[in-house]
């Protein structure tokens, strides 16, 4: 679990809990294994034609379509708890409960839970989450604390569950249940 | 850091155009949107930089339209050269007819100016906007560019990782442009009813931002506009009702505002010259609800 040792966190300059060596090397687990999904999405990608940093919209409607296929087809055996291991999990729930404190917790589980139009995400691997619904923020304190992700893939909150987005074809690579303290 | 003095023009204004619009409508309170005189209440120099700042745009719908009207009714008088977005650039699904539908046939008399957007990112748009050929994003979710002696910063409030803070850090600490403007979704500051400040946010990019010398800030998000009083020697500006509105979300009794219109849609437009940033407000209606001019906080040498 989360260390209660103090240490500077440079980019607040503010003061944080630490991790303990074990919690370190649950993250450095957690983090190779979204590297591993980042790679192979990598390499299915140069395979694809290029998308043009000034594309038509056509073309970013079907280089997101053609990726999706690609990806899903290559993780069709891809389960819950593939990148979220138990232990990455129990980490993870432990920096949130330790983030939010107080009214901040209430009011994070308010917008979470009750504001955000999210309502529509299927909490299924290696689908899409729809364009239809809000990406909500994720609070940037927060971010800096997390096991980092490869810029690929992307945190997202959805009800009290906390998913692994691929920021450019959208699918769901994994999620966590009772993320919310 | 540099404290930034004021002198806002709130009361007189100058008018230094008037344009007869050419063709009228009306939208869907009977007020119309294309009959009303342009009235400038800015210094309109050649050499200045001048721009608009919209936000939470992306709905289709004829509101949103009838504002982009009223935009390119200004740009025949004020020619501004770009455009700013603070993000949700495109509500519901984003397949290539909702980016005609919400964006392109909106603004094509615009485009067809070569008026160029220069998009942010908010919690309702896909990644992949940043490769759409109109927002300018060079495939980045979030970038910088200058225009003359001004520096912009586009932002991705929605995921503010450390990769992006540690890109900012260095980007502002090896500009030395005279105004660094830093623009995106989410706002640090609001009296907004329904979101209200994001302090999360503000606890990451405040410090920065006061470190190296970022005198404005625009935002969107909250589906008004208001004018923060300033806050650490920074201008805070929420300019999100570009399509959508969110009436009366105001509180009236916020600490932080210094003016705020949530009666109606509205855009910015701003000018830059060496010295000032005027900027003037307006709403669909044509109405000019805010006005004034920042002081260049480096020109006047506080801190």
């Amino acid at each position: 679990m989360l260390c209660l040792l103090t240490v500077d966190q440079s980019a607040k300059g503010q003061t944080a809990p630490a991790l303990s060596a074990n919690d370190k090397q649950i993250a450095e687990t957690f983090e190779k294994r979204a590297k591993e999904y980042a790679k192979m999405r990598e390499q299915l990608e140069t395979q694809m034609p290029k998308l043009s940093k000034e594309a038509k919209a056509e073309e970013i409607e079907a280089h997101k379509k053609q990726f999706q296929e690609r990806v899903r087809a290559a993780r069709v055996g891809a389960k819950q708890g593939d990148v979220f291991t138990p232990e990455a999990a129990s980490l993870i729930r432990a920096i949130i409960k330790d983030e939010f404190k107080g009214k901040e917790r209430i009011e994070f589980r308010d917008t979470v839970l009750h504001e955000a139009d999210t309502k529509a995400v299927p909490l299924c691997v290696n689908y899409p989450y729809p364009e239809s619904q809000e990406l909500l923020e994720m609070p940037a304190t927060l971010l800096l604390r997390l096991p980092q992700l490869p810029k690929q893939v992307r945190y997202r909150f959805v009800g009290p569950n906390l998913l692994l987005v691929d920021r450019e074809n959208g699918l769901i690579v994994d999620y966590m249940t009772k993320a919310l303290p | 850091m540099k404290r930034i003095t004021t002198s806002l023009i709130l009361t007189v204004l100058v008018t230094l155009s008037i344009v007869n619009a050419q063709n009228s409508s009306h939208n869907s309170n009977g007020k119309s949107t294309t009959n009303a005189p342009v009235t400038l209440n800015l210094p309109n120099k050649a050499d200045s930089v001048r721009f608009v700042v919209i936000g939470d745009t992306g709905t289709g719908t004829e509101q949103q339209l009838e504002l982009a009207q009223v935009m390119l009714r200004y740009r025949q008088v004020f020619p501004f050269e770009f455009v700013l977005m603070m993000g949700d650039n495109m509500y519901g699904r984003e397949n290539a007819v909702d980016y005609k539908q919400k964006f392109e046939n909106i603004y094509r008399p615009l485009l067809d100016q070569k008026v160029k957007f220069y998009a942010a990112l908010g919690n309702h748009d896909d990644s992949n906007q940043r490769f759409y050929e109109f927002f300018n994003m060079e495939g980045q979710e979030y970038y910088h560019f200058k225009k003359g002696n001004v520096s912009f910063y586009s932002l991705n409030s929605n995921y503010m990782d450390k990769k992006q803070v540690d890109w900012l850090n260095e980007k502002l600490a090896a500009d030395t442009a005279t105004w660094k403007i830093a623009y995106f979704h989410h706002p640090p500051y609001s009296s907004g009813g329904t979101h209200g400040s994001d302090t999360k946010l503000r606890e990451i990019v405040e410090p920065i931002f006061v470190k190296y010398g970022v005198s404005v800030v625009f935002t969107g998000h909250e589906h008004f506009y208001e004018r923060i009083k300033p806050q650490k020697g920074i201008y805070y500006f929420i300019s999100g009702s570009g399509g959508q509105l969110r009436k009366g979300d105001v509180k009236q009794n916020s600490p932080l505002n210094d003016k705020a219109y949530d009666r109606d849609l509205s855009f910015m437009l701003l000018e830059i010259n060496d010295k000032q940033m005027h900027f003037q407000v307006i709403s669909r209606t044509g109405e000019t609800v805010d006005a004034g001019v920042i002081s260049n906080p480096r020109k006047n040498g506080t801190t």
